[in-house]
């Protein structure tokens, strides 16, 4: 699990489990930064991003008998949150059509290494949380599973209700899509700057 | 891949993309690993990718902003505190329900017990006995179904942790299934049309007849109920059972063993009835010579009492004119009441109305007449009108949790419709008002009568929800917008009781209260008109197309580039 302070807080879990108000403060405070920040990149608004971490940690309560304690913790909870933000995001209609298309077209190119690295090397992280926000709702949430929560393709595959094969595909399309919107922004950028 | 040219053929993006994310198998992947090693532009690719991915990562988990103060004081504990405020407003609503029970059902159900409709609860003297509705089948099973219905819903609810979800829906499913496919009861009926449907002199009856046309006329015996509906309805003869009719003017001039269940425009009983009266309309006049062993139960116009009741009158209207005899008492609700010097009244009289009874001094009464002036307002300097205030509160609130709970989808679409306000005003205005007035006009027609008294149930109903769908409105304005459901009804409370504190406005309320129920009709209306808009498919295919995989490969599409 690539979030910092992510451990297996067992015995804070069976407490928790067995209705202790105080392990579950405890769970909550271990672990809603990580899942705000997970509902941050993964969804359009801050807004957004804490009402859906309550309402995790809401559905968590019930959900924590499901929990196979011989699992990561973690990567459990990550789950629950991907599956919300992507029911989130599906209900207000931000998956489109067009990224369905998308996924039928294996996408074969070969980029210039040295435009992409150029574009790579120049871009800072802010840049890139803003070039996310611009992307659409599943490729937003395939990079965010991947790349913050590091989902497998199987679970991600799962969450997002596609076949594992594609998940490939969709993590890829999604890297074309922040590239355009990195590109966007450096151009928006020169203009202004002009 | 590893077959073709290498100076040509590179490795496609997806390829390498798998290979650094370890998701191809063993010997594709040592096939890659050997091209970038002699391949510059594709190990120049791979590493690009590999900085992408860093990148991400990186962008990612970095703290750029801290937890927010909303997030940073949410605990379980402030929903652990939340419990209690349930539990209080579970008891306020308690309270209500009992205040409303002991206020107003309660002496209904001791004058409708004492007009003879048995000595059983109001619920299921009205609902589950049919006394009142004997007749209207339609009306029976639909409140039947509803309420299996909902105590299936209410189970599963309660259930819903210990049962798997499949297992809950398919037990409810199977209860409601085995509750409509009871065998209903078989009776022997018959039924009669046309211009003069008329059960003539010679003729008896076995079992129920419906008579239906403009004239109706029982002159023979009819061992059972008659369901009548026309204009003029004539009983000259002998029916055993009840007769239930819907017609302008109904006339008794036989014998009727059982009860008059009705609604028209004036029923007048010169025979003989068993049983009670029990009549929605304008006017009731039981002459001198007629003679009813029961009570009367009336909502309407006038009531003109010169021949002799059995027991009691319950009467909701506007005048009852005693001048014969009352074997019970009279409780009645309306302008006036006026008695007689030929009257005479057995049990307590109880008058609530604008002016106090007119009682000639030749009146035999068995105690003076109780008079209560009709209060029209509240009392706004009260202390128990805040008190009922908050208990009406509580009972919203209750009401709104479980409508939120039984229908979750459809509250959450009402309270977003009810952001678009040029259509829920202009929906509002017209539901609010046009509703009332085709369902009232519904109801003149015999066959629309039950649809008629339906729509107004559900329309009444709907003023009700419509207030919870403005509270759950201006709750998400003050604490963000949710589409899970506890945190909505969470919010509906808080917008609710900010609604009822602006209702209780001297003055002002009035108008918030309507305002309200304008708006909220409007948005429930706006739902209804979108559920029923026709959904039009996307054209795209349910399942993405699968690429042909190559051997070998684990995911992705190894295709040569």
């Amino acid at each position: 699990m690539s979030a910092p302070g992510m451990t297996k807080p067992t015995e804070a879990i069976a407490r928790a489990r067995a209705g202790d108000a105080e392990a579950w403060g405890q769970l909550y405070r271990d672990y809603a930064p990580a899942i705000f920040r997970f509902c941050r990149r993964a969804l359009p608004t801050r807004e957004d991003a804490e009402d859906a971490t309550m309402e995790i940690f809401m559905k968590l309560k019930d959900k924590l008998v499901q929990y196979d304690a011989t699992r990561s913790f973690s990567a459990w909870l990550y789950k629950v949150a991907a599956n919300h933000c992507w029911d989130t995001l599906r209900r207000r209609r931000i998956r489109q059509d067009k990224e369905t298309d998308d996924l039928e077209n294996v996408p074969l190119e070969h980029p210039d290494p040295s435009q992409l690295d150029q574009l790579i090397e120049q871009r800072t992280s802010e840049e890139v949380r803003r070039a996310l926000n611009k992307l659409g709702g599943r490729a937003r949430m395939a990079l965010v599973m991947r790349y913050y929560s590091d989902m497998s393709y199987d679970e991600i595959a799962d969450a997002l209700g596609v076949r594992r094969a594609f998940v490939g595909v969709v993590l890829l399309r999604a890297r074309h899509e922040l590239r355009q919107a990195l590109e966007g922004n450096a151009a928006l950028a020169a203009g202004g700057a002009s | 891949m590893s077959e073709m040219p290498k100076e040509t053929k590179h490795l496609d993006e997806m390829t390498l993309l798998l290979y650094i994310e370890r998701q191809l198998d063993r010997a594709r992947g040592l096939e890659v690993s050997a091209h970038t090693q002699e391949c510059d532009a594709c190990r120049t690719l791979l590493r690009v990718l590999e900085s992408e991915s860093r990148l991400l990562t990186r962008a990612m988990l970095e703290e750029d902003e801290p937890l927010p103060s909303r997030l940073a004081q949410f605990q379980e504990r402030a929903r652990k505190s939340m419990q209690w405020i349930w539990g209080v407003i579970f008891g306020l609503a308690a309270t209500g329900v009992y205040a409303l029970y002991t206020t107003y059902i309660q002496p209904w159900q001791h004058q409708l017990e004492q007009a003879g409709f048995g000595g059983s609860n109001l619920l299921g003297l009205l609902i589950f006995q049919g006394a009142m509705w004997k007749g209207w089948q339609s009306m029976m099973t639909l409140l039947e179904v509803l309420a299996m219905v909902t105590l299936a819903g209410l189970g599963a609810m309660l259930f819903r942790r210990r049962i798997r979800r499949g297992a809950a829906l398919a037990l409810v499913f199977a209860g409601f299934c085995t509750v409509l496919a009871l065998p209903t009861a078989v009776s022997a009926t018959e039924h009669r049309g046309g211009q003069s449907p008329t059960v003539s002199k010679e003729e008896t009856i076995k079992g129920d007849i419906y008579l239906t046309g403009e004239r109706v006329r029982v002159e023979g015996t009819v061992n059972g109920d008659v369901i009548a509906a026309g204009k003029d309805i004539d009983i000259d003869g002998h029916v055993t059972g009840d007769v239930i009719s819907a017609g302008r003017y109904l006339r008794i001039r036989g014998t009727v063993d059982g009860n008059i269940r009705s609604a028209g425009n004036t029923a007048v009983i010169s025979g003989t009835l068993g049983k009670n009266i029990t009549w929605f309309g304008d006017a009731v006049t039981v002459d001198a010579t007629g003679k009813v062993g029961g009570g009367v139960t009336m909502f309407g116009g006038t009531l003109a009492m010169d021949g002799h009741l059995g027991r009691d009158i319950l009467f909701y209207g506007d005048e009852v004119n005693v001048t014969g005899g009352v074997g019970g008492g009279i409780h009645q609700k309306g302008h006036s009441l006026i008695i007689g010097s030929s009257a005479q009244v057995d049990g307590p009289i109880r008058f609530e109305g604008d002016h106090p009874a007119n009682v000639s001094p030749g009146a035999k009464l068995a105690s003076p007449v109780e008079f209560r002036q009709m209060e029209r307002r509240a009392s706004y300097r009260e202390g128990h009108y805040y008190v009922w205030q908050v208990i009406w509160a509580a009972a919203f609130i209750l009401f709104g949790l479980v409508l939120f709970a039984l229908m979750p989808k459809f509250s959450q679409e009402a309270v977003k419709s009810a952001e678009q306000y040029g259509a829920t005003a202009g929906l509002g205005v017209l539901v609010l008002f046009g509703v009332p007035i085709a369902a009232c006009i519904a109801c003149v027609t015999v066959v629309g009568l039950f649809i008629g008294v339906s729509t107004l149930f559900l329309w009444y109903a709907s003023l009700y929800f419509a207030q919870i769908i403005v509270g759950a409105v201006i709750g998400q304005w003050l604490m963000g917008r949710t589409s899970e459901l506890w945190p909505l009804i969470g919010r509906m409370t808080v917008g609710l009781v900010i609604v009822r504190l602006c209702t209780t406005i001297p003055h002002v309320g009035g108008w918030v209260k309507f305002a309200a129920i304008l708006w909220g009709i409007g948005a429930i209306s706006l739902t209804f008109y979108r559920r029923f808009q026709p959904v039009i498919a996307p054209s795209v295919p349910s399942a993405p197309y699968a690429p042909p995989m190559p051997p070998n490969t684990t995911v992705g599409g190894a295709l040569p580039a």
